[in-house]
């Protein structure tokens, strides 16, 4: 690789490397992203290389590791270019199938295709997957496309050519103009307008400033920024660049967390490339922009993904939010003037300026434009990475795209933005994803996780399950976050286990709503949220579980007893030889019976039952 | 030289000193916001939230910690409202059910006005208020004492909870400590712990003066514009 000394030369190198991909007729898309590689997709890959090699096809077919494609479920996924058959759950040894059948043939493997769970047919294509139709993919549209760990594909894929062009023709100023026209919104939970930040930014004092992107995500059940940094990492520093030439800093820091090993590599290889290719350094494509970017690690404090504790950790003292009277744009990292984005709000801006404000603005409702990535987890049938059109309402996401429940049950509620987030019930399913509708009603965009419950889970077993999260990711620093929620999972602990009372829950609501008014940052307002939004909205619950000490979900465990049903038992003995704790008699044959002083409410007997023969009341 | 400017505190315009905080201003002309890890000549962090205050601007009002907050011209900041009482009680009652063997704690439960505690009494020897880490820190420049561990587990210790031939037992850490005070019966015992600020003494200033203050010897210690 040689150093690019102008914008000519990267379109130069670019057309180059496009005519070099044309000699390629197939191309195995094998996805590499940290879900598929939990189910040996890694394996895979060095199988399929194998099989290439042996059948002398490995100088007419391009074999390419890319990113997520955002069905996890399904992992791994194989996409077969030009005719883009889709393959899921694709084992190592599936890999000479796949070569000399569809690669060296053409031939479709009927067993690998994708079922329609509706319609029970087997899919051909990605494009007609219903998880996918419904979806507008445009940031993780080109994981697909790009081998992360190759600034080639993404220069052939049309990379870079946004950061050249504003360095070619656009003033600073127009680019902050445009942001802020395209209506771009904060993808990391606070949605404050993108726009807003780099201009108060630009106008701060100071020469030196610098951009951050926090890739510290942390919530329980999300993962997008992940999948996006470790699947394109070029997208999101060609956004950092153009932000930093905007705002005038000409310095970066991508703040990512140290368990997301494969972001960190990643990045650290795009970096290296970057630099190689002269993207990095001084006087980038012989313009007078100058730009480094550092890869941090974080040690894994949720607490460090909030703005000010981020920047004290980069700094190196102990990672501890301070107040920000004073904006971080105006006195930020080293107290100087700092823009700090979201992982995939940096990588939604090479797209805004490639196309136009306008283009993006056309997306979305009245205050939230664009489009945005939702991890799709929980009581789903498809689990996975969803991109849609803000303003899409829930219900789409969750029955359309996500399929419904799993075993057929009845979806209760929604949990979206994480801890942080709140607990939406069915009834407000037609609820636009928008991030001043879902404030409204108790809950948050957030970073975009997204928790789907069905009836057997207990809406106060889950606020406590948040309330415990956040009391061991506080960092200790303010009263009412430390005690605050301390307090609040000590009510809610008596309440799971049949000792609450209604004036304690009054205690509850006002100690919450003091915490949110009065907490130093972040985390602090917000952790009340998973209790103030299951309050509201599943207020019967509570008072279930306080007057008639039941838990109608049967799950805390302190207010249900497990017994067998006597009509539906046949005496088969697999609960009995299933019991650890011996709470089990009962004759071969014979109704059998669990001994209430002895079981410890595990739940076995209910799941290795087959004739649904064991009660929770 | 100095620059003033201009702000209303309570309704009262104030002149205040160009860069000073909001609690300083307001402890200087007699306003009396209770706060507990506001030492005067430490920095702030915002740690205790009991000054908290509402910052009206353009028609919004924000709760933020008026220590940390400095003056701006034409500010306008509100330290009793009904909003702003509610939440200090709160805090306060958190406080002191979490470390109710000091007359400080219990003298701002009081001024803060606590009528009842309704969490158990925990009985801690800390509130990790920070008063000793900073005073070691900033001015000793010692730092034979920090903060360790985070969340539940944070509390005060040495470094790697081993005192340091640095530390010279100069005693700053224990005279800003307000779990020094004990309470006037001498300290509670396990099981024991009440809300005091109960007799009748201190009872009769709390009803009497604006804002349930006590004239408390915390406030003393505070510089708290009421002794000035």
């Amino acid at each position: 690789m040689y150093r690019l000394n102008s914008i000519r030369e990267l379109e130069h190198l670019r057309r180059q490397l496009v005519e070099e991909r044309k000699t390629f007729v197939t191309t195995v898309m094998t996805c590499g992203g940290t879900g598929c590689q939990a189910s040996r997709s890694r394996a895979l890959i060095t199988a399929i290389r194998n099989e290439l090699i042996q059948q002398g096809l490995d100088g007419k077919v391009r074999l390419r590791a890319t990113g997520c494609h955002g069905f996890c479920e399904q992992g791994p996924i194989v996409v077969i270019e030009p005719s883009n058959i889709f393959y899921c759950h694709v084992a190592p040894d599936d890999a000479f199938e796949i070569v000399s059948q569809t690669v060296a043939r053409g031939k479709v493997i009927e067993r690998l295709l994708y079922t329609d769970p509706v319609t029970g047919e087997k899919v051909h294509t990605e494009s007609q997957i219903p998880f996918y139709q419904r979806q507008d993919r445009q940031v993780l549209s080109l994981n697909r496309l790009v081998d992360p760990c190759s600034i080639e594909d993404y220069i052939a894929a049309g990379g870079y050519l946004a950061l050249a062009g504003v360095l070619d023709r656009v003033a600073p100023e127009e680019i902050v103009r445009e942001i802020k026209a395209s209506g771009l919104r904060g993808r990391g939970g606070g949605g404050f307008p993108t726009g807003r930040k780099w201009t108060e930014c630009r106008e701060a004092a100071g020469d030196e400033k610098y951009v951050i992107c926090n890739a510290d995500e942390g919530d329980p059940g999300a993962y997008m920024d992940r999948c996006v940094l470790e699947g394109n990492p070029h997208l999101v520093f060609e956004g950092m660049m153009i932000g930093a030439w905007a705002v005038g800093a000409r310095k970066g820091y991508v703040y990512v967390r140290n368990e997301y090993p494969l972001a960190v590599e990643h990045s650290r290889i795009a970096v290296q490339q970057m630099c190689e290719l002269g993207l990095l350094g001084n006087n980038i494509l012989g313009t007078s922009f100058s730009f480094d970017i550092d890869i941090a690690r974080g040690g894994g404090a949720f607490v460090c993904g909030e703005s000010t504790a981020l920047m004290a950790s980069l700094e190196g003292k102990v990672g501890e939010p301070r107040p920000k009277d004073v904006h971080t744009v105006v006195d930020g990292l080293y107290h100087k003037p700092t823009v700090l984005n979201n992982v995939e709000t940096w990588a939604n801006v090479p797209a805004i300026i490639r196309n136009g404000s306008a283009w993006f603005a056309s997306k979305g409702t009245k205050g939230s434009k664009g489009t945005k990535i939702l991890a799709l987890t929980g009581r789903i049938k498809n689990t996975g990475l969803v991109e849609v059109a803000m303003g899409t309402p829930i219900r789409t996401v969750v029955f359309d795209i996500g399929g419904g429940a799993v075993n057929g049950n009845a979806i209760k509620s929604v949990q979206i933005g994480g801890p942080s987030g709140g607990c939406l019930p069915v009834t407000k399913f037609d609820l636009p994803v928008d991030f001043d509708v879902l404030r409204e009603v108790g809950s948050m965009v957030g970073s975009g996780g997204m928790v789907v419950m069905d009836e057997e889970s207990c809406m106060v077993d889950v606020a406590k399950y948040f309330l415990g999260f956040l009391q061991d990711e506080s960092c200790g620093k303010c009263l009412p976050c430390r005690l605050g929620i301390d307090r609040m999972l000590e009510i809610i602990t008596d309440i799971t286990e049949g000792r609450g009372t209604l004036k304690q829950l009054d205690l509850l609501e006002e100690l919450a709503e003091t915490v949110a008014e009065t907490a130093l940052c972040g985390l602090g307002k917000t952790a009340p949220n998973p209790v103030l939004s299951t309050l509201r909205h599943f207020r019967s619950e509570y008072e279930a579980h306080i007057n008639g000490k039941k838990c109608p979900a049967g799950v805390c465990k302190a207010l249900i007893t497990y017994s067998i049903d006597a009509d539906k038992c046949n005496g088969c003995g697999v609960c009995l030889r299933g019991c650890v704790h011996e709470a089990i008699t009962g004759k071969k044959k014979e109704t059998h019976n669990i001994d209430a002083r002895r079981c410890q409410k595990c739940g076995i007997c209910r799941s290795e039952c087959k004739f649904d023969a064991i009660r929770v009341a | 030289m100095l620059q003033y400017i201009n702000v209303s505190i309570d309704g009262a315009v104030i002149r205040a000193v160009k860069g000073s905080s909001v609690l300083d201003t307001a402890i200087e002309y007699g306003i009396c916001i209770p706060h507990l890890c506001h030492v005067p000549y430490l920095s702030d962090i915002g740690a205790c939230r009991l000054c908290i205050v509402e910052h009206v601007d353009n028609g919004r009002s924000q709760t933020t910690t008026s220590c940390t907050l400095n003056v701006q011209e034409g500010m306008v900041i509100l330290t009793n409202t009904d909003k702003i009482r509610k939440l200090r009680r709160n805090l306060a009652e958190l406080l002191v059910a979490q470390a109710p063997n000091s007359r400080a704690i219990q003298d701002i439960a009081l001024r803060c006005g606590v009528k009842e505690v309704r969490y158990p009494f925990r009985n801690e020897n800390c509130v990790l208020c920070g008063r000793c880490v900073r005073v070691c820190t900033e001015v000793w420049k010692a730092r034979a004492i920090g903060f360790v561990g985070r969340g539940k587990d944070r509390h005060v210790g040495h470094p790697f909870g081993v005192r340091p031939q640095f530390c010279k037992k100069c005693g700053s850490c224990i005279q800003l400590c307000p779990m020094t005070i004990t309470p006037c019966e001498g300290p509670m015992k396990k099981g024991k712990e009440h809300l005091c600020s109960q007799c009748e003494s201190q009872l009769m200033i709390a009803d009497q003066t604006p804002g349930n203050c006590v004239w408390c010897k915390l406030g003393e210690g505070f510089a708290c514009g009421r002794y000035a």
